[in-house]
């Protein structure tokens, strides 16, 4: 069996983790030797990247048996919209390693990141759906172990909860596959469970579908989180460690993104249209519901925690938009927002890291003790504001754009409260960082030079999306033409 | 021709043999503890490898047919259930030596009980006629009773001991009774000849047949913990020494089901439908009594005992099935019973290897900081956690997903979801105990024993079996993956027709 560089991408940083696992090396050595396998990972993300041709939509297939008796097969694929989030992950992981390098957690904590790697790749190149569900419930065991080990507060209580939440909606997921699955059989007198063959099922009727379609958008939404299955999300995000968090709000909310429209939109693109409505105004009223929320926190990690889940409500609003503004928008958005609030929740953490948990009111007259940290700090925030230059400004204009077309209303929302985000979040930059009181924040160090190194390549990519948006948005086109025009059926809405 | 028959017989054989010279070897002063068990693994290892023997290939024989009447049947659906009950009895002498003699409750005549009681669960698969199963059940049934409560010193376990007693004489009077009755309605009790009966005459009056059916069905139904008679269970593990307890919770349920499978799908394959409302409900029922059971208790051996209700649910729901779609069906609960039988042996199995001289390590605030004192182990407790919650890349996850596909494929939607349900409450109790052995720091637990041994070495054979099950594919051509073990369960299905 010859391994393609696919399976390359999701192995590798398994196969390290359980050498790691096994061999008695000490914190740093392992760091040292996660810290090359991401980079190694990155490389061959990036050789994807350059060789990915914008003819075709799924590409560097592979195909291998799997559980035959069952038409079950491993089966691996990217097409421009898994290839832009697999290459935000890669990028964006070893970026976020400079940062936790300090980190004095035990050598559990990089294994299991790369097992974290490990399962979002795999869940995000699948294109079987019993792969992709093996995969995307293997990812959250070692979340589950990287928050009860290394979390603060009520850690064990949180860890159950998320666990629990998110296999809730993994298992009406998994239901929903099944029947897929057996109506398959049913039809064609074969077992498959590949998505190119599960969207030829014709024989279901339409209350059927609907019941599958929110099955999967179960899983979906809890992961996201879409209002109102965000509950888990808060205490989840309070008690994470600082790679926890930056996993779950950069990486693995996109997955679920990523899911309703690599499964939910191809599967189900009657019901995708019909219930297009009510997810963009769910997705607007999330964007506001959670900017308010985010407003009121007095916690930097809480707030951000907030404003990371309006920023997701929006992109949901975007991929429900049916246009290719939207869409485009919504995948350009994934990104944009994963580094700058990963950034953030990084930076927040090196804050946390010298100064321990305080709350807005106990910082302030940071930027005189950290100047680069001021200023990579205010990167971020510009690029999740939206700022002409940056990436954020693409598409969260992209977005807004897509709703103007979708519905004029929707769209004057979205815009205004956009905008709204942004008073928020300098409020807190400058209660926070800037202005100076008497809270004691001696301890407080500048970014060291790894730290520079990894926030600074990230703020490189913000600005060069934002000022050359096109040379990454022609990747991603011709993939959503595709859905928008054979799918769907809406066409592209220019 | 002769030698071939010996061939066939010649597990069940080993073993039945290896009972009596245990017997007498027991009460000799000069044969140590320790030579009494090697003895027995040595008789179950050889029963064990003459079994595999004819295994890959889908046959049914009757081994002496005229000396026997044709009672006695090896086909590849008996070589299947074989292997599992003497991989069981292996598992249990290993882990349970250690355990009894840390217990200072070693004594020989454990070995002989359990091979007594392996003979019978032998016989149980292994039989055409509906009399020899009550024999085989019984003699089972007795050994387990006496291993129960042969501590005499010890209330609980005589307690425990003496209600499965006579509750379980109960249930083998039912199959005694329900013998009777298809006796009385068809002149034979033998499998086939019924089957032929049955078949020739469909459209006659049969009811003493299915009443005869139904009594022996509620046999199982007890035997198995299904809902309305599962009260027995809770007690009857919780009373028992933990290595029984893991004997009677996987092994003997392997036998039961083997014994039910053969006797409903040759037999009332033309009838079966008749049960399907009750069975439907009773499959939900099992499942959310079980849940509820499990949630609320401290004591791990009454989880995993209570658990093993849930899976007796699981295991009905694809009975359920069998009727609209009997092979698929059939074949996904031989899957499960190896995968329930891997991950429960293997976590009773881990219970009993670390239960220490003070006390039986047995509640969940027990294993409180695990991982850090016993990391290996912890990760192996943890691997059958995984797998009895059915989580990706366990074999747990394989067998749910091949029930409850084939639930779905009869037409029993609700009962998939009813299973996901339990599967979801399942994931609380079997997550809590990874939780707290990985979440908290160390606590103050003494007398661990160490990872050495054969006891140990089995059990991490086992877990890595369970991964190996959940993932294993095409990748290593020659090394039988899941592809090779869905198979063998089709061809012990198959080989029930020939």
């Amino acid at each position: 069996m010859d391994i393609g560089l696919l399976s390359f991408i999701i192995f590798l940083p398994l196969v390290i983790a359980f050498i790691l696992m096994v061999l008695p090396f000490g914190m740093k050595m392992t760091r040292n030797i996660a810290f090359v396998t991401t980079i190694v990972v990155f490389l061959l993300s990036l050789s994807i990247f350059f060789r990915f041709r914008l003819a075709d939509y799924m590409q560097f297939r592979e195909f291998h048996p799997w559980i035959t008796t069952y038409g079950i097969y491993y089966s691996l694929g990217v097409d421009g919209f898994s290839m832009i989030i697999l290459m935000l992950t890669t990028t964006l992981i070893p970026l976020g390693y400079l940062f936790l390098w300090k980190t004095k957690k035990s050598k559990g904590y990089w294994i299991s990141m790369l097992m974290i790697q490990a399962g979002v790749t795999g869940a995000l190149l699948s294109l079987d759906l019993i792969l992709f569900y093996f995969f995307w419930e293997s990812m959250l065991l070692p979340v589950f172990m990287i928050i009860g080990i290394y979390g603060t507060g009520n850690r064990i209580f949180s860890t159950l909860k998320i666990t629990i939440y998110t296999i809730m909606g993994s298992l009406f997921m998994f239901v929903s596959i099944l029947y897929l699955g057996v109506q398959f059989y049913n039809e064609f007198g074969v077992w498959s469970f590949q998505l190119s063959d599960l969207v030829q099922i014709t024989t279901m009727s339409r209350t059927q579908e609907t019941l599958l379609f929110f099955g999967f958008m179960a899983a979906f939404a809890i992961k996201i989180p879409i209002f109102p299955f965000h509950t888990w999300l808060m205490q989840t995000y309070s008690n994470s460690p600082t790679g926890g968090v930056f996993i779950l709000s950069s990486i693995m909310a996109k997955l679920g993104i990523y899911g309703i429209v690599r499964f939910v939109l191809p599967l189900f693109p009657h019901q995708y249209v019909e219930f297009a409505p009510y997810f963009v105004g769910l997705g607007i009223f999330g964007l506001i519901y959670f900017g308010i929320a985010a407003l009121m926190q007095q916690n930097i990690k809480r707030m951000f925690a907030y404003s990371s889940a309006s920023h997701l409500a929006f992109i949901t609003a975007g991929i429900f938009s049916l246009n290719a503004y939207g869409m485009t928008g919504a995948a350009f958005l994934i990104v944009a927002h994963a580094m700058a609030t990963g950034g953030l929740f990084l930076l927040t953490g090196t804050i946390e890291y010298d100064l321990g948990i305080r709350s807005i009111s106990g910082l302030g007259g940071i930027a005189k003790k950290a100047p680069l940290l001021t200023v990579a700090f205010a990167l971020m925030l510009l690029s999740i504001v939206g700022l002409p230059g940056t990436n954020g400004f693409v598409s969260e204009f992209l977005i807004v754009l897509g709703l103007f077309k979708y519905n004029h209303f929707a769209g004057i929302i979205s815009a205004t409260t956009v905008l709204v985000a942004a008073s928020f979040m300098f409020w807190m930059f400058q209660r926070a960082i800037l202005v100076r009181t008497d809270n004691d924040v001696s301890k407080m160090k500048d970014l060291d030079i790894k730290e520079v190194v990894g926030i600074f390549g990230l703020a490189l990519v913000i600005i060069a999306m934002g000022l050359y948006p096109h040379w990454f948005l022609y990747k991603i086109e011709p993939t959503i033409q595709h859905y928008l025009i054979d799918i769907l059926k809406v066409g592209v809405g220019s | 021709m002769k030698y071939d028959d010996i061939m066939y017989v010649l597990p069940i054989l080993s073993v039945g043999i290896g009972a009596v010279v245990l017997m007498l070897l027991s009460p000799l002063k000069s044969f140590s503890i320790n030579r009494l068990s090697w003895t027995t693994l040595l008789f179950l290892v050889f029963a064990f490898f003459t079994n595999a023997l004819n295994f890959g290939k889908v046959f049914s024989v009757m081994p002496f047919k005229d000396v026997f009447s044709s009672m006695i049947i090896i086909d590849t659906f008996s070589g299947y259930f074989t292997s599992i009950i003497l991989a069981g009895g292996i598992v249990t002498v290993l882990v349970g030596a250690h355990y009894f003699e840390k217990m200072n409750m070693l004594r020989g005549e454990v070995f002989s009980l359990l091979m007594f009681s392996v003979f019978g669960m032998l016989l149980l698969v292994q039989t055409l006629d509906l009399l020899v199963s009550f024999i085989g059940l019984e003699i089972a049934s007795i050994s387990i009773y006496s291993l129960m409560g042969f501590q005499k010193n010890n209330l609980r376990r005589v307690e425990g001991g003496f209600r499965y007693l006579i509750l379980g004489s109960i249930a083998g009077i039912m199959l005694l009774f329900g013998t009777t009755l298809i006796y009385a309605g068809t002149k034979s009790t033998n499998i086939l000849e019924i089957a032929k009966f049955i078949s020739s005459q469909i459209d006659a009056n049969m009811i003493l047949v299915v009443t005869g059916g139904t009594l022996i069905l509620i046999t199982f139904l007890f035997k198995i913990a299904a809902f309305p008679f599962q009260n027995w269970s809770m007690d009857a593990y919780d009373g028992a020494p933990l290595p029984i307890t893991a004997f009677m919770a996987s092994t003997f349920k392997v036998a039961i089901f083997g014994f039910i499978l053969r006797f409903v799908l040759v037999d009332f394959h033309e009838l079966k439908n008749i049960w399907n409302d009750i069975l439907f409900y009773i499959a939900i029922l099992t499942m959310l009594y079980g849940s509820f059971l499990a949630v609320f208790q401290t004591a791990l051996k009454r989880m995993l005992a209570a658990s093993s209700i849930v899976h007796t649910g699981y295991l009905l729901i694809a009975f359920v099935s069998i009727s609209s779609i009997g092979e698929s069906a059939a074949t996904s609960i031989i899957f499960y019973l190896i995968a329930y039988f891997l991950s429960s042996m293997g976590a009773f199995g881990m219970l009993s290897y670390i239960a220490s001289d003070d006390h039986v390590r047995v509640t969940y605030e027990d294993f409180r900081g695990f991982a850090h004192i016993r990391p290996y182990m912890a990760a192996m407790m943890s691997i059958f956690m995984l797998s009895l919650a059915g989580i990706p890349s366990t074999i747990g996850f394989i067998g749910k997903f091949y029930i409850f596909t084939g639930a779905i494929e009869a037409g029993y939607t609700t009962l998939a979801i009813a299973g996901i349900l339990a599967t979801f409450v399942s994931v609380y109790y079997y997550f809590k105990l990874i939780a707290l052995m990985y979440f908290y720091p160390s606590s103050e637990m003494t007398n661990v024993p160490p990872l050495k041994g054969m006891p140990p070495l089995i059990i991490a054979v086992m877990a890595i079996l369970i991964v190996w099950g959940g993932i294993g594919n095409t990748l290593i051509s020659y090394f039988p993956g899941i592809d090779f073990l869905i198979d063998t369960a089709k061809f012990a299905y198959q080989s029930l027709f020939m």
